[in-house]
């Protein structure tokens, strides 16, 4: 933040000699790569295993090899190198004094010592000094029972302390920071292993956090007091090895060893992270990141990590159905289901399906069956998307250069997304490129912050058409990098002329397209949706309102996009879902459903990865799987459908869409065919996006509507919009 | 049996020497006494128990596990390499396949607030070196199961820390 | 060849627990049967519950059944050992009425089998 870099003034100046500064730099690392394409490895012995390693491996990651994990703190696998905890330090035959294992390269023949005396010695000095200023407060500590230092200080540390406070002075006291309604900050336990401060400035790209003093005096803050307001803060819990930095929602509710830990995916947004739900008593009571390479490595948005108190309020427990005099009443199940069965019947083949944003695929596939057992062929999803032939081919709604590819992405033209907001962990791929890779970007849209360097090339849809036809300076650059991509917002895809701007990228793709690499990318911001499009539904609800249904089903359709007075008067709308927000107010049944710590589900994310998540909970009250309501309903009905357990279903689901099974795995998708070119022209309308700013991040579904902590988050961030302010205006 | 061996070593020598020079004069070996008293078919029956006898590898022990039969036949059994905690950077236990059931309703307890639940089988925490062996313990005790995630090999990383201080790329620390 | 190996494959060498072939399992079986049926009556008297002879021959029977389609001479014995068990509980009046009667599953209420009525129950 003080010592802004080089590359960062020169990018500022928006210059063209520094891209082109940029290139020869990356072309003159690509040469010095290419030569050394398969380096010598080098032998080292680690506590007498030889390991063959390659060039420039640290002594840490040689050991890492052969299984022998050296204790540290402030090294992490994905942030760089700080080496100033100096925990990793050992012994390395002929070298006078231990050596950072984190920060030293192998050199050929090198004996290293990972439990010789003078490791064990070193260990327990360091130990000594860090514990020398950390509070004894484990008791009182969040983070005890997974803390890093308490395990480290048994097992390396000392068994007695030599601190005397010979001046009575107390150990080392900082105050604490307001950082946020998400992370709690007790910077006396710090011992300024600075991997909160590498994370904001690498990976999440905001320079908040630094250190100020040295030594003993050593802080770890804001420089000047704001709030820590990234869309991937809670991160910094995670990194923090000891309790300086915790969970402020889940402060004081459980310790680790009562917790049940449950694998599982997320839901909020379309990218599909894994996730760890740690739960008690039936009861959620955090969300962890789980590691996946090829998803989320292992960070969380915090919209992910944060929504999970949402899924105790709003809930809907019983089945409701609309009285006469206008208001709904609960009933017992039998009671909802003759209700909805009779509106059925009546119906005659009327029948239409909306799926929301948090649909999973199980429920999708019993719905449309169901539907489709009524005579009903209306079956869409609330997202709205291109109409026509767009969603025929699978890799036309698909990011196609896949999450984990888009790190080696080397120029990106994003067309109307916001991918910091809309899908945080594909933005910090794409800022690990931008990093790493001197990947550059380029942006038609409106003018946001996507916490790294990009060119904006403005908001005139027209400009999708120069680039693509190669008349833009930013063309030359797509058509000479080496994967390059452009990626679409579905926020795009829903105008009038999306299609055709769909249309036009995706031509102009065919021409980018590299063996084994597909330029092309749709980021989706709904969980269900690729799923939807996988099962056979269609994109927007116009079709259902123009067809006028007798009976609708609304499958945890939650943006408030159907409203009554679009529907006729006699619709018998059916929700199903978890929480009571926006369907279910104008619902004549309420069926209450699973939410997705529920439920064993599939959903398929943006790059169209199956996944499932699993339950860590029962559904609260009278609430069942969203599938087994359908196939309960289908049985009053009359027509029941042909499973009765989640095996049976998926073995259908099988039938209808075969890589659906496939858990976590990625069915290449053929790609080729081209798109048939819409009549509609792109119109002049300025392209735009809907979450621009981060208080747009927070709310965004039924579950995080529902979020108390979310909340918090949209007031902290006015807060602190109100502070910046009147600090500006000061100034003036 | 093993009584009677032992009462023969402590007795005095000129017995043992009498006993060999009786066992001598029988077949020429030692007597074992565990089996000189026994029917050639009970002999015949030892025999065949100490031997190995041929049967389906395919068992299921649903029968005799004691496990009741509702919890036999609905519940799934995930295998599954348990992921790493976020929270720390150890790796230690991680190593290794496990099996989980199914989630089943829990409550608090009214009275304490203890954690109870109504499912016997939600605390089984068994441990395996491969999937393979976790599959076999399954499909011998009539669980389904399915297999989640596999072992992916780790991604190799260069660390530097010299990058942190190059003056042309954008690896260059921007705060401290 | 390869289906010759999966017919090799499909057995295995193990040691014995009681049995050495199936014949001899099967007589254990029997013998535990016939061991059973001759207690009930006494059974019935010693333990004085509601039931008669006739029905506790037929559940007998219903539990021996049960396992008819047991094949592995291994399982076979331990059923009857545990079998053998829970007679000499029996004999010894080591058990008490309640424990007999739990064969009968008197007092707990059968589950839902099908989908509709596991649904609005709420089982899984």
């Amino acid at each position: 933040m003080i010592r802004a870099p080089l590359v960062k003034a020169l990018g500022a100046l928006g210059s063209p000699t520094h891209q082109i500064a940029s290139r020869a730099v990356r072309t003159s690392a690509v040469l010095a790569q290419t030569p050394a394409k398969a380096p010598e490895k080098i032998e080292v012995f680690v506590d007498d295993i030889p390991v063959m390693v390659l060039p420039g491996t640290t002594v840490l990651q040689a050991a890492a090899e052969v299984g022998v994990e050296i204790p540290r703190f402030c090294y992490h696998e994905r942030l760089a190198v700080a080496g100033n905890c100096r925990m990793c330090l050992v012994e390395v035959e002929k070298s006078p004094k231990p050596v950072a294992a984190c920060a030293m390269p192998v050199m050929k023949g090198w004996r290293i010592k990972t439990n010789s005396d003078l490791t064990r010695k070193a260990r327990e000095g360091v130990m000594e000094f860090l514990l020398m200023n950390h509070p004894l407060d484990c008791p009182i500590c969040d983070q005890g029972g997974e803390c890093d230092l308490q395990d480290q200080a048994m097992a390396f540390g000392s068994d007695r302390s030599r601190f005397t406070d010979i001046n009575y002075t107390g150990k080392r006291a900082v105050e604490d920071k307001d950082i946020g309604p998400l992370v709690k900050t007790v910077m006396t336990r710090c011992i300024h292993c600075t991997r909160c401060v590498r994370f904001a400035s690498e990976i999440a790209g905001v320079d908040d956090l630094g250190t100020t003093g040295r030594g003993n005096d050593m802080q770890i803050g804001t420089y000047v007091e704001k709030l820590f307001l990234t869309e991937l803060s809670g991160n910094v819990i995670d990194l923090c090895p000891v309790g300086a930095l915790t969970n402020k929602p889940y402060s004081f509710v459980a310790r680790p060893w009562e917790i049940r830990k449950v694998d599982s995916i997320d839901v909020l947004d379309a990218v599909g992270s894994n996730i760890v739900v740690s739960t008690r008593t039936n009861e959620v009571l955090r969300i962890l990141p789980r590691e996946n390479e090829d998803v989320n490595e292992e960070w969380l948005a915090d919209k992910s990590r944060f929504a999970c108190d949402g899924l105790k309020r709003q809930r809907l427990v019983a089945p409701m159905v609309r009285m006469p005099n206008g208001e709904l009443q609960a009933v017992e199940w039998e009671g909802a289901l003759i209700a909805v069965a009779k509106a059925l019947q009546k119906a005659k083949g009327q029948v239409a399906g909306i799926a929301g944003q948090l649909a999973d695929v199980e429920a999708m596939v019993a719905l449309k069956d169901l539907v489709n057992r009524l005579d009903g062929e209306l079956l869409v999803t609330e997202q709205d998307f291109i109409k026509g032939s767009g969603i025929e081919v699978r890799s036309s709604y698909l990011l196609n250069s896949t999450i984990a590819g888009l790190e080696q992405a080397d120029a990106v033209l994003l067309v109307g997304t916001n991918p910091r907001y809309e899908a945080p962990l594909v933005n910090t791929r794409l800022r690990k490129a931008y990093v790493h890779n001197e990947l550059q970007i380029a942006s038609i849209g409106p003018k946001i912050d996507l916490s790294y360097q990009h060119n904006n090339l403005g908001a005139d849809p027209n400009l999708v058409k120069d680039v693509c036809n190669g008349s833009h300076a930013f063309s030359k650059v797509l058509e000479g990098a080496k994967k390059p991509a452009i990626i679409i917002g579905v926020d795009v895809l829903e105008r009038p002329d999306g299609a055709a701007i769909h249309a036009t990228i995706s031509e102009y793709c065919q021409k980018l397209k590299k063996p084994d690499w597909n330029p092309f990318n749709v980021l989706h911001n709904s969980a269900s949706q690729v799923g939807a499009f996988d099962v056979g539904y269609q994109p927007g609800i116009q079709a259902v309102l123009q067809a006028q249904p007798k009976v609708l089903f609304l499958l945890n359709a939650d943006a408030g996009k159907v409203t009554r007075d679009q529907l006729p008067k006699d619709c018998f709308v059916v929700y199903i879902g978890s929480h009571g927000d926006n369907g279910a107010s104008i619902a004549d049944a309420v069926l209450p459903g699973a939410a997705y710590t529920e439920k064993q589900a599939i959903y398929v994310n943006t790059e169209g990865r199956p996944q499932q998540t699993l339950p860590g909970v029962s559904p609260p009250g009278m609430a069942r799987e969203d599938w087994k309501i359908l196939r309960a309903l289908s049985e009053v009905v009359g027509k029941p459908l042909a499973y009765d357990n989640l095996d049976e279903l998926r073995a259908r689901l099988e039938s209808l869409a075969p890589h659906l099974t496939r858990l976590g795995e990625l069915q290449p998708a053929s790609g080729g065919e081209s798109v048939a070119k819409p009549s509609i022209s792109i119109s002049s309308t300025p392209i735009d996006v809907k979450q621009k700013e981060l208080r747009d991040y927070f709310m965004t579904d039924a579950i995080s509507r529902a979020s108390p902590t979310m909340a918090k988050c949209i007031s902290a961030v006015n807060k602190q919009q109100r502070q910046d302010e009147a600090r500006s205006c000061a100034a003036v | 049996m093993s009584l009677i061996r032992q009462a023969l070593a402590r007795t005095a020598p000129t017995m043992q020497f009498t006993a060999r020079r009786w066992a001598s004069s029988q077949d020429g070996g030692p007597l074992d006494p565990s089996t000189a008293l026994a029917r050639p078919e009970e002999l015949d029956q030892r025999n065949k128990l100490s031997g190995k006898i041929t049967v389906p590898v395919e068992v299921n022990l649903g029968p005799i596990s004691g496990v009741p039969e509702e919890q036999l036949k609905e519940r799934r059994v995930r295998i599954h390499i348990p992921p790493k905690n976020a929270m720390q950077s150890g790796t230690d236990n991680i190593n290794t396949w496990q099996i989980e059931f199914d989630n089943r309703e829990r409550w608090e307890n009214p009275l304490m607030g203890w954690a109870s639940t109504g499912d016997p089988l939600s605390n089984l925490n068994v441990k395996f070196g491969s999937k393979e062996e976790a599959i076999t313990y399954c499909e011998r005790n009539g669980w389904r199961w399915f297999v989640d995630g596999d072992l992916k090999p780790k991604k190799e990383r260069v660390k530097n820390y010299g990058i942190n201080f190059s003056w042309n790329k954008r690896t260059r620390v921007s705060t401290k | 060849m390869a289906g010759r190996e999966a017919v090799k494959r499909a057995v295995q060498q193990v040691r014995p627990i009681l049995s050495v072939d199936r014949e001899e399992a099967r007589k254990r079986a029997l013998n535990l049967y016939k061991a059973w049926y001759r207690q009930i009556p006494y059974i019935v008297m010693d333990y004085d519950i509601p039931m008669s002879i006739e029905q506790c021959r037929s559940k007998l029977r219903e539990e021996f059944v049960k396992h008819r389609q047991v094949t592995d001479i291994r399982v076979i014995d331990m059923l009857v050992i545990k079998g053998q068990m829970e007679l000499k509980e029996t004999v010894e009046i080591w058990k008490q009425k309640g424990h007999i009667m739990r064969y009968w599953k008197e007092s707990q209420d059968p589950k839902p089998t099908d989908f509709l009525s596991k649904f609005i129950q709420g089982v899984n």
